[in-house]
């Protein structure tokens, strides 16, 4: 027998009330793990993004539109191999009033040459070419809804009234994260001819892949110079800060995912502290009696702590085997496939995973510290009166 | 047994309790020896000081004044981490209510006071065994306290107290929460101890059959030797 046996043993005195504790650890650690994963996976939406692509847009806000006729002073921009625009349509269909999809119009001709990790064969691509009222849809989204090649679609909007009947030729895959698949796409020309005057030759923004991904911010600066001295002015970024500016407004909700997960940590620290209180306080005249014997007091601070952190990192193994199956086989692959578009990467981080066992670990010395410090201090002779 | 030398000499022994303005005399202050090899019995009535000097002499408490002196070490003046080590080494503990640990076999329990050595796991477990043998429980290594009977409880508490082979055992009423029939073999192992191992006893108890065990009764009122 050892003291870290010894101590082990004492842990499992109240069986019941040390597997609860553990479970405890447990999903607090795998809350904590989910909600880092939310953040991480969010913040780290950028990292995929496509680092040749340049997207040019309003300079006041992406909710404003661009004359048409800026797509081709972009093209003239030295560096910029090919350019399409596009127009946020923000179509649902009715018959799934709440599933959110990305959707727009954009240049057909343009569109498979600009996100080239976009997948379709050969005569789906030309069938769409030929369609006036075609539509290209992301695999995932089809998979979702029930769609599939030669279906009749009727989607609303909320920006271009009306109803709006759409035909699926093609049904697209991608070879890179860097696209969403969820998407509906649909011809520019289509929308422009339908749409009220007053909302006509307009564009929401325009997105350009350029010869020099690493002159990306350089050849923005050079489009947006470009319209220095017109109306509307642009802002042009590469895809990637285009992102991170999206994701700077979410900013707030990260911070505040943050806090409810250290929250969670420490109302966890309060319950466990609490615990392991509960059983010092019934084992102080087994202290005093160690005591007795000649144990010091920093022997009843190590067998305290020691169960204590048995407690914490138990919990916290535990919470990580049981945050993989639930991330990376069930949660994680269906978020990547239904909300791609902001959480194209759900996985768990393994810094996430350092932090949870070391927090696991923090968790449990913390608990133990004031009622390992006050058992310490006990007077033995107080302490063996305890004795029934 | 007493032309022995005196393994524990008190010297104008003193203690008193303080609680705000007030204050409790419990040992008003005299000398006593017990010596080496020696089998006493304190008694009198409750609240006489006996468990106080007991708890002096085992090193649990300190003299508000007066000395101690135990094997020639002075014991009164020691720190309160040389005074753990001092019990450890020097003093086999016997407790009314046995207060072995629930979740430790016999064996664990008497192997408890020996972690605190330079023995490596199988000579610990090898002496534990053999103390086990010698009040008899060598049958009953294995069990758990809730396992025992009274009278093995306090047996596997005498086995722990004997482990590391003390000078001095210090029993508070080790027969208090025990029949007679398991009093009596309690008694016996200690009469054993003390004429076959030359082991010094000082036992607190109230019951008179016990203290006729012991080669010397000590009584002490309202806090002085009588």
């Amino acid at each position: 027998m050892t003291l870290t046996q010894l101590a082990a043993k004492n842990l499992l005195r109240n069986k019941f009330r040390a597997i609860l504790t553990v479970l405890g650890v447990a999903v607090a650690i795998l809350t904590f793990m989910l909600l880092r994963t939310v953040t991480s996976a969010w913040t780290s939406a950028a990292d995929f993004a496509a680092k040749d692509r340049v997207v040019t847009r309003h300079k006041i806000t992406f909710i404003m539109t661009l004359p048409k006729r800026y797509i081709e002073q972009v093209r003239q921009v030295p560096g910029v191999k090919v350019s399409s625009y596009s127009n946020w349509f923000g179509g649902k269909d009715p018959k799934h009033e709440h599933e959110f999809f990305a959707c727009f119009a954009t240049e057909g001709a343009t569109f498979f040459q600009v996100y080239d990790e976009a997948q379709v064969t050969d005569a789906e691509r030309e069938r769409w070419m030929q369609d006036r009222r075609g539509a290209v849809v992301g695999d995932v989204l089809a998979k979702k809804m029930g769609w599939k090649v030669g279906d009749k679609v009727s989607l609303e909007s909320g920006i271009y009234r009306g109803t709006w009947e759409f035909n699926i030729d093609a049904i697209y895959t991608s070879t890179r994260r860097s696209l969403d698949r969820s998407q509906f796409v649909f011809h520019w020309d289509y929308l422009n001819e339908s749409a009220p005057i007053e909302m006509r030759d307009q564009i929401g923004w325009i997105v350009s892949r350029v010869n020099d991904p690493s002159r990306a911010a350089e050849i923005g600066t050079e489009i947006d110079k470009a319209f220095d001295d017109r109306d509307p002015q642009t802002l042009s970024q590469d895809e990637r800060a285009f992102q991170a500016s999206f994701l700077a407004m979410m900013s707030a909700v990260l911070k505040a995912i943050d806090v409810v997960s250290l929250a969670i940590m420490l109302i966890m620290m309060l319950i466990l502290g609490n615990t392991i209180a509960m059983g010092v306080r019934e084992r102080v005249s087994e202290y005093g009696t160690l005591r007795a014997l000649g144990f010091l007091p920093h022997h009843i601070v190590a067998f305290i702590l020691i169960e204590s952190l048995l407690i914490g990192v138990s919990g916290g193994v535990l919470g990580v085997a049981l945050s993989y199956p639930i991330v990376e086989r069930g949660l994680g692959r269906w978020i990547e496939e239904n909300m791609g578009s902001f959480l194209p990467y759900f996985r768990i981080n393994p810094g996430t995973i350092g932090v949870a066992i070391a927090l696991a670990v923090l968790l449990g010395g913390v608990a133990a510290s004031v009622p390992a410090y006050r058992a310490s201090k006990l007077n033995v002779i107080d302490a063996l009166r305890r004795v029934g | 047994m007493s032309n022995q030398p005196a393994l524990i000499k008190l010297r104008a022994l003193k203690k008193t309790y303080t609680r705000g303005d007030e204050s409790l005399t419990v040992l008003s202050g005299f000398d006593l020896d017990i010596p080496e090899g020696s089998f006493e019995a304190l008694m009198g009535p409750s609240g006489s000081g006996k468990t106080t000097l007991l708890n002096i002499i085992a090193g649990l408490d300190r003299p508000t004044s007066g000395t101690l002196e135990v094997a020639g070490e002075r014991i009164d003046s020691l720190s309160e981490s040389a005074l753990a080590k001092w019990r450890a080494r020097n003093i086999g503990f016997i407790f009314q209510s046995y207060n072995l640990i629930p979740v430790l076999t016999a064996l664990e329990n008497v192997e408890l006071p020996l972690l605190l050595t330079n023995l490596d796991a199988a000579e610990r477990k090898k002496r534990a065994e053999t103390a086990l043998r010698v009040v008899g429980l060598e049958h009953r290594m294995g069990h758990y306290p809730k396992q025992l009977s009274g009278g093995q409880e306090q047996r596997v508490a005498i086995a722990r107290a004997l482990v590391n082979d003390p000078k001095l055992f210090v029993a508070d009423e080790p027969t208090g929460d025990l029949d007679r029939q398991s009093a009596d073999e309690i008694l016996a192992l200690l009469e054993k101890l003390n004429k076959e191992f030359n082991k010094t006893i000082v036992m607190v108890t109230h019951d008179p059959a016990a203290a006729e065990r012991a080669s010397i009764t000590r009584r002490l009122n309202k806090g002085a030797l009588e």
